[in-house]
């Protein structure tokens, strides 16, 4: 019990780890916006095209897109750890998928 | 569902390679860790060709409109910018991934005999990886790419007798122009996939075929050391590793998208802050020590051959170090620590 | 109620959450790569053609516009009001050209004609061109969908 709730803290904190990404990089972005483009007054005055989207619906519906993909890598690695587990104590028991081959004593 | 399965069964006989994957042993000790490395690379190539193949649907190769092109993908297409930023984290996990890959198999001699053919194999795929990063930096053609390209194929000139002839193979010319650019396009999506799938396919062919190797230390206690069955308890495991790499993937693709710089101007001075890509910095940093004249000989020259010698040394490591066991092993095993730590320091030190 | 046996294996039902779970993975990325796969390619809602350019044209002649990525035709009645279509053959899409001898327009393609109102008359085309509203407003000819 003690092991799977040390699990589930450690993966909520993952998940909470974007969020907090995204709100240092979004006062970086708010403090500095300009500064690049006033520096080397030799480049041409064209901006660099941003890579993220402004409008802040398209915003919100990627911070929910990354929520459901780490929700699903959590449930999905959850439900591989069932599978890894289950693995482990066929292979421990000495069963293999081969039939016909006898259980040897050691195999850890 | 089973009528379908034998009928398949019948005509594709892929029973003998399952058969063979439910054999197929991974050894379990201190450095099983880097058994994960190989499919990790193989899943950011999977994801490197997906997303190139869709870049490409709208990427124009040409002088007029690369550029353009990019801006339309990233600010007009849906999730486009999540598309390209993808793309280039993926690019960057995956070189990163094969060095981690490399340094394992050095320190853990995996390329004594008898793998030396797929030490050599590895060392031509980390060349056509650094070929896809170099060849791939260049297409957005904004100022900072031209930069670094003009500056990287710049470099083969110093090798003697035929370095100005590759230089120009390179430029498609003496100069980096419009005809560069489809060079290197055809390079980063047709020359090097069809390279890569030829060398991959022998080097894993290679590796299925001498099975995993163990360090040295392992070896030496005799008897076969713990195993876990690769199907299914590693492969599962390796599914595991994936899914945490993709979030990170898209987490990083996403809080830090690359931007595009404006279009390249031929006849335009070199912007500031020009570099490459961070698999360069070491060899950047270096050729920038060099001073201009050594010993009456130009010194990007000296510099070029010291560093394809030490190239070659690599390449031919496992014939170098043909006794891994003995005190020549230890003195090859130190050498490729310094090595690494002078290229992680050289790269430290060209961010500075 | 209690069921005697269990409907399907444990096996079964976790082969089913793995499956259901990667599919809703990759569902999030469907739609967007959907779109970014086939991207919407709207017409214009108007096109505005200057009065200058079609001053000249000759009663019964035609002249070329872009409506859009596809052709439009516009053609001068005899009364000097316009009349538009969209010049793509409603067959398989190859771009018309206006006979003005025979007054009418014809499609290469498969040997299609359409009568000077745009009415399919010969050839495999199985409705006529369509057609574009236009008014006149200030100095320019303004081109809009019908209806």
């Amino acid at each position: 019990m003690n092991e799977r709730r040390r699990l589930v803290s450690v993966l909520t904190v993952l998940a909470l780890v974007p969020f907090l990404l995204a709100g240092i990089l979004e006062a970086r972005n708010q403090d500095a916006p300009k500064a690049p483009g006033e520096q080397a007054a030799v480049k041409a005055p064209e901006q660099e095209t941003a890579a993220v989207p402004r409008p802040p619906k398209e915003r919100m519906a990627v911070y929910v897109l990354l929520a459901w993909v780490w929700l699903s890598i959590m449930v999905l690695f959850w439900l591989l750890r069932l599978r890894v587990r289950e693995a482990d104590r066929v292979f421990q028991m000495g069963l293999r998928r081969t039939a016909g081959k006898t259980p040897e004593g050691q195999g850890h | 569902m089973n009528v379908l399965r034998a009928w398949i069964e019948e005509r594709l006989g892929l029973r003998a390679v399952a058969a063979f994957l439910e054999k197929k042993e991974v050894p379990r000790h201190k450095h099983t860790i880097f058994y994960y490395t190989g499919s990790s690379i193989l899943f950011f190539l999977g994801i490197q060709i997906v997303t190139g193949v869709l870049l490409a649907f709208y990427y124009q190769p040409t002088l007029a409109e690369a550029n353009a092109s990019v801006a339309r993908i990233v600010t007009e297409m849906p999730l486009g910018w999540l598309l390209r930023s993808v793309h280039s984290w993926s690019a960057t996990f995956m070189i990163a991934i094969v060095f981690v890959h490399l340094l394992g198999i050095a320190f853990t001699k995996a390329y004594r005999k008898p793998r030396e053919a797929t030490w050599i194999t590895g060392v031509l795929l980390l060349a056509a990886s650094l070929a896809f990063g170099f060849t791939g930096y260049l297409l957005p053609w904004d100022e900072l790419s031209l930069a670094a390209t003009k500056v990287g194929t710049n470099l083969p000139k110093a090798i003697p007798v035929v370095g100005a002839w590759l230089t120009g193979v390179m430029r498609a010319g003496e100069d980096v122009t419009g005809d560069t650019l489809s060079r290197f396009f055809i390079f980063h999506v047709s020359v090097l996939p069809l390279a890569v799938i030829a060398l991959l396919g022998v080097h894993l062919f290679l590796v299925q075929r001498h099975g995993m190797s163990v360090p040295l230390e392992e070896e030496r206690k005799g008897a076969k050391g713990p195993v876990i069955p690769f199907w299914p308890n590693f492969a599962y495991r390796e599914a595991g590793v994936w899914l945490i790499l993709l979030g990170l993937l898209v987490t990083i693709a996403v809080f830090a998208a690359p931007g595009l710089g404006p279009q390249a101007d031929l006849m335009a001075p070199a912007p500031e802050g020009i570099k490459p890509e961070w698999y360069f910095l070491f060899l950047f940093q270096t050729l920038k020590l060099f001073p201009a004249r050594i010993l009456g000989l130009n010194g990007e020259i000296v510099a070029v051959l010291i560093m394809m010698a030490g190239m070659g040394l690599f390449a031919f490591l496992p014939f170098i170090d043909n006794r891994p066991a003995e005190r020549k092993g230890k003195v090859i095993a130190g050498l490729v620590w310094a090595g690494l730590a002078y290229a992680m320091g050289m790269s430290i030190w060209s961010l500075l | 109620m209690k069921l005697l046996y269990s409907l399907f294996s444990r096996r079964a039902f976790l082969n089913s959450l793995i499956g259901g779970w990667l599919a809703a993975l990759g569902a999030a990325f469907i739609s967007p790569l959907l779109k970014y796969i086939v991207p919407p390619t709207r017409e214009p809602d108007q096109v505005s053609v200057p009065l200058a350019e079609v001053q000249d044209l000759a009663a019964g002649s035609v002249q070329g516009f872009a409506w859009g990525n596809k052709p439009g035709l516009l053609k001068k009645a005899e009364d000097g009001s316009f009349i538009a279509f969209v010049g793509v053959c409603t067959h398989l899409d190859c771009n018309v050209s206006f006979v003005a001898e025979k007054r009418r327009f014809y499609c290469a393609c498969h040997e299609g004609w359409y009568d000077e109102n745009g009415i399919n008359v010969a050839g495999p085309p199985p409705a006529p061109l369509r057609r574009l509203a236009v008014s006149v407003e200030g100095d320019a000819l303004i081109v809009k969908k019908q209806g």
